[in-house]
């Protein structure tokens, strides 16, 4: 019997039987792994659910706009950190990394959203799905053309930048019995404070009013005196601008890097986490973020432990997309009639 | 003055033409009623005013200028203010804040609470409430509150009393009562007496164009022509 | 969406066109003859191109212009990949542009028809003998890959628009990460699995001995003098004609099926759901027969790309990206005309050799012919030569994506939907007709 128990766990990947201490600790670990990753997914996340949300367009090129923010955060850094820079100074530059990037991208978004965007809101859904894709292919090639022309390889992580991250972020700390990485605990401060900075734009600024408002009913917006095409410019403008700080975060996490592929695997993300939480739903988008997060973070602990299948965290997001969309094709918190886009 | 005038206004949606040359004339201070059978295109003018259904032929003129063509919220800005039929309330919006995106200046917005709640006492203890868990009546309140609060010369006011309880009707029928004496109005609505009562004058609209007008003083539902066009 | 497609409730009218002139009907067994072979005079024509390309190539690059014929004109291996990449982009089109839902995760199906003939053929799988022949195990990737389709369709066509686009998506990406990871495949699963046996896979008439032929890069069959018609063929070639048969077969078998009556319906649900639901049709099986079809023959696709290549890899089969390739061919070459992704795939390939750092490409040739004081002269501040290695050096992606975006938002329909447009019908059509004219006018 014994010996069945054995081989079958053997057959199925269970190599031992966790303890209970283990078990505690495997908690913490999974919370505070859930945490800084759930920190990053709603950051990557939070653009695109906006411009759905407000324009029903799903922009493919959110991706390539993290991308392109975590190569322009590399560059302020690189240029302005040296060796003997300070841990502090480096902290208040890749704030002003963020802030110059935030700046540039949203120009850069309004700027697409007027010329390109514009001409096609009267044309079928598909027709943005299209364009949108065309602008991640172009956006791509480019940034590799960039990269090339400077030294660096586009495939991998640009290691420089990720050099230029104070001592006390690769630093290890003790929090509930787990040891954890300085830079994680920064992750779920920035992804607190960007949820904070939303929530009171959404909710506090007259801009705010108008994308709620616009979300739910464009017509009767307009209808009250308010310029909803300049609205859609500035949201997808923000959109633009937010996936730039994603990148800008990634750009000092050794898990993420900037390289050009970084476009496509936070597009992935920001899709799974934006259709759980339900399309144009901010609130869902954070929802979900924490749900994708821990997701992660349980399946990265039951991979490491049990489980040897290297891609089962990312295969088991999905899978979770999957099962939204069969038992609530709208999302958790989405409306019922977005469904139609 | 003639605030509002369409001459021989045509709309369609996509293949379908609803409007087929409507002229229509409101004076400043009116209360005209636009009547007639579902489907013959009363939504349409209103919309068709607001520019949502933008014209295909014809002319719009609010004032002395010429409105056709040009964008929804421009029109609105112009004071045409608009009070739907199902109300479309911003039903994840506090009442609050119903009332306050629909006021144009953001320093006149506690003005516009005292105009709205002065108005609609009932509204103020949920004013924090959002706007979809408020009753049917309540949210027709909401909706004329906001075309009060927009600094309207004109309100364009579809279906008040569709769907509501006969003692809330009164309740709508004396809020537009009120609002009249601030704005001018165009009203559609199905329930003939109630139209009658708070219209000076009607139009009656037949596939897509007017056939009939005048004076409400004195019409009945038996007249030759209302009957033909109105009765089912 | 497209005018000149017919339209079920059109069919009615028997003596008159769809543009109201009358019909004259045939009025012998020959007439019909005859009018059937005008309607496929532009058919045959293509045909009759594509099989006459590698004795045209092999004769313009023997001329004096032959460098330049060189970098202009697709190699012969590079048509290969339009051929199977062609026929994968036409089943994408079949689903996408004819019912209007947009097959996002399509890659898998032809990842599965790769994975298929490759695994099968390491003796990786079950049932499936590594003796088993090639065209069986196209047959048998055609059945897997609809039955996936079945599977993937019963729950996404619950969703319509993006919602569909992003759930076969999300379908395609755990199939592309449990094939990055699953150890069968081969030692090294990111890296994907190459075929071990040195024989290659063979294509031709079944049963017949001296009719069938290796193919495959560097194991294929070349023939000397073949039928004893003097003719030499390389392996390329022979592999390139075997290949383009399938994929002719595959392309009518496509086109007979979007002109029979479930052809018709499948327009109709692109045209309006609702009303073809209100006609009477019951859209969910017609959708989800649409999608096993367009599974099927996008497994085909990427069978014979395993066949040609002889190993496949995450990233060329599952990926994103290789939807994306079947995307921009429909779009440039014309969403819902069946045929036109193909042409708009041979676009993608030729600017892609062209613009390729091979010995063929533009870059090389520049280097080689441009003298070396204007390749070191500056321009803009920046050396020529460096101009040309990042501007011109294997930079096709760049400008496919300038082309796509300029198509998606000025021609919409497409390269062979304009024309079609242009002549106001398809172009086997108006050729019919204008033949048809000739010869009575005789």
């Amino acid at each position: 019997m014994i010996a069945d128990v054995t081989a079958l766990s053997t057959a199925i990947g269970l190599t031992q039987l966790p303890l209970l201490t283990d078990v505690t600790i495997g908690i913490a670990r999974v919370v505070l792994d859930g945490l800084s990753k759930a920190a990053l997914f709603v950051l990557i996340a939070s653009g695109l659910s906006l411009i759905f949300g407000l324009m029903g367009i799903l922009n493919f090129a959110h991706g390539s706009l993290t991308m392109i923010g975590a190569y322009l955060g590399g560059v302020v850094m690189v240029v302005t950190v040296t060796s003997d820079t300070a841990g502090p100074t480096r902290l208040l530059l890749f704030f002003l990394a963020i802030a110059a990037v935030f700046g540039a991208l949203t120009a850069f978004g309004a700027a697409m959203e007027r010329t390109i965007i514009r001409p096609i809101y009267d044309r079928a859904p598909l027709f943005q799905i299209l364009l949108t894709f065309g602008v991640v292919l172009v956006l791509d090639e480019l940034v590799r053309i960039i990269v090339e022309f400077r030294g660096l390889q586009p495939q991998s992580d640009w290691q420089a930048a990720i050099g230029t991250a104070p001592d006390s972020l690769s630093t290890w700390y003790d929090v509930a019995g787990v040891s954890i990485r300085g830079l994680y605990l920064f992750e779920i401060a920035i992804g607190a404070a960007v949820v904070a900075a939303i929530y009171l734009f959404l909710t506090r600024t007259r801009y705010g009013l108008y994308i709620r408002a616009g979300s739910e009913d464009p017509e009767m917006t307009q209808a009250l005196g308010i310029d909803i095409r300049r609205a859609f410019t500035v949201v997808f403008g923000i959109g633009a601008g937010l996936a730039g700080v994603a990148g800008v975060m990634l750009m000092w996490d050794p898990r993420y890097g900037a390289s050009v592929p970084l476009g496509v695997e936070t597009l992935l993300i920001g899709f799974i986490v934006v259709i759980i939480g339900g399309l144009g739903s901010f609130k869902g988008t954070v929802v979900a973020s924490l749900l994708a997060g821990g997701t992660d973070a349980t399946m990265t602990w039951v991979f490491q432990n049990h489980v040897p299948f290297p891609g089962l965290p990312e295969m088991v997001l999905f899978v979770v997309l999957v099962g939204v969309l069969i038992v609530r094709p709208q999302g958790l918190f989405g409306l019922a009639e977005v469904g139609g886009h | 003055m003639t605030l509002l005038r369409l001459d021989n206004v045509h709309a369609s949606y996509g293949q379908s033409t609803v409007l087929q040359g409507v002229s229509l004339e409101i004076e400043a201070g009116e209360v005209v009623a636009l009547i007639g059978r579902n489907g013959v295109g009363k939504t349409t003018t209103i919309r068709s005013i607001l520019g949502l259904t933008p014209p295909s032929s014809g002319t719009v003129q609010f004032r002395d200028g010429d409105i056709t063509g040009m964008e929804t919220h421009d029109i609105a800005q112009r004071g045409i203010g608009w009070v739907p039929e199902d109300r479309r309330m911003f039903s994840n919006l506090t009442v609050d804040e119903n009332i306050r995106i629909a006021t144009p200046n953001p320093a006149n917005v506690p003005d516009a609470f005292e105009t709205a709640y002065s108005t609609f006492p009932e509204l103020t203890e949920h004013r924090k409430k959002p706007a979809g868990d408020l009753s049917g009546g309540q949210q027709q309140m909401v909706a004329i509150a906001r075309g009060l609060v927009g600094d309207n010369d004109l309100l364009l006011v579809d279906e008040p009393s569709e769907g509501l309880a006969p003692l809330i009707v009164d309740a709508v029928a004396e809020a537009i009562e009120t609002v009249s004496q601030e704005a001018t109005v165009l009203l559609v609505e199905q329930n003939f007496p109630l139209a009658m009562e708070l219209a000076d004058r009607y139009y009656l609209l037949a596939h897509g164009t007017v056939v009939d007008s005048g004076s409400t003083e004195g019409v009945s539902r038996d007249d030759e022509m209302i009957r033909r066009h109105l009765s089912a | 969406m497209d005018p000149t497609d017919d339209r079920p409730t059109e069919s009615v009218d028997k003596t008159h066109d769809r543009r109201g002139a009358p019909i004259d009907r045939p009025t012998s067994a020959r007439d019909t003859a005859l009018r059937y072979a005008e309607t496929h005079i532009s058919h045959v024509a293509v045909v009759f191109a594509f099989v006459l390309y590698p004795v045209v190539y092999s004769f313009l690059l023997g001329t004096p212009l032959g460098d330049e014929f060189a970098v202009l004109l697709p190699r012969i291996r590079t048509m290969i990949a339009v051929l199977y990449l062609g026929l994968f982009a036409m089943s994408f089109d079949f689903i996408s542009g004819y019912t209007g839902y947009l097959s996002f995760g399509h890659a898998m199906f032809y990842g599965t028809g790769a994975y298929l003939v490759v695994m099968a053929a390491n003796g990786k799988l079950p049932i499936v003998s590594p003796e088993t022949p090639f065209f069986v195990l196209l047959l048998v990737a055609a059945a897997l890959a609809g039955v996936l389709a079945l599977a993937v369709g019963a729950v996404s066509f619950r969703l319509s628009g993006v919602y569909f686009a992003m759930i076969t998506l999300g379908f395609a990406e755990v199939l592309h990460v449990f094939i990055q990871n699953w150890d069968r495949v081969s030692d090294n699963p990111r890296d994907g699995a190459a075929v071990t046996s040195p024989d290659g896979f063979e294509l031709g008439v079944p049963g017949i001995d001296g009719l069938t032929f290796e193919i495959g890069r560097l194991v294929g069959d070349s023939v000397e003098n073949a039928f004893g018609l003097g003719i030499d063929l390389s392996s390329a070639e022979l592999s390139y004609y075997l290949i383009g048969a399938v994929v002719l077969v595959c392309y009518f078998a496509l086109q007979r099926i979007i002109h029979s009556p479930f052809g018709r319906v499948l327009i109709a649900i692109r045209e309006n759901e609702e009303r073809a639901r209100a006609v009477g049709y019951h859209t969910f099986f017609y959708k989800m027969g649409a999608f096993a079809i367009a599974g099927a023959f996008a497994a085909i696709a990427g069978g014979l790309y395993a066949g040609y290549r002889r190993s496949v890899a995450p990233e060329s089969t599952f990926d994103l990206f290789v939807t994306a390739d079947a995307l921009l061919a429909s779009i440039i070459g014309g969403f819902g005309t069946l045929a036109g992704p193909l042409y708009g795939h041979l676009f993608h390939e030729t600017l892609s050799g062209i613009l390729s750092t091979d010995s063929d490409g533009l870059a090389r040739y520049l280097r080689e012919t441009i003298p070396q004081s204007v390749l070191e002269a500056e321009l803009v501040g920046i050396e020529v030569l460096r101009l040309v290695n990042v501007l011109i050096d294997g930079r096709a992606e760049l400008y496919l994506g300038m082309i796509f975006i300029l198509f998606v938002l000025f021609v919409p329909r497409g390269l062979l939907g304009s024309v079609r447009d242009r002549l106001g019908g398809t172009v086997s059509e108006v050729v019919a007709m204008r033949v048809r004219q000739w010869r009575k006018n005789r």
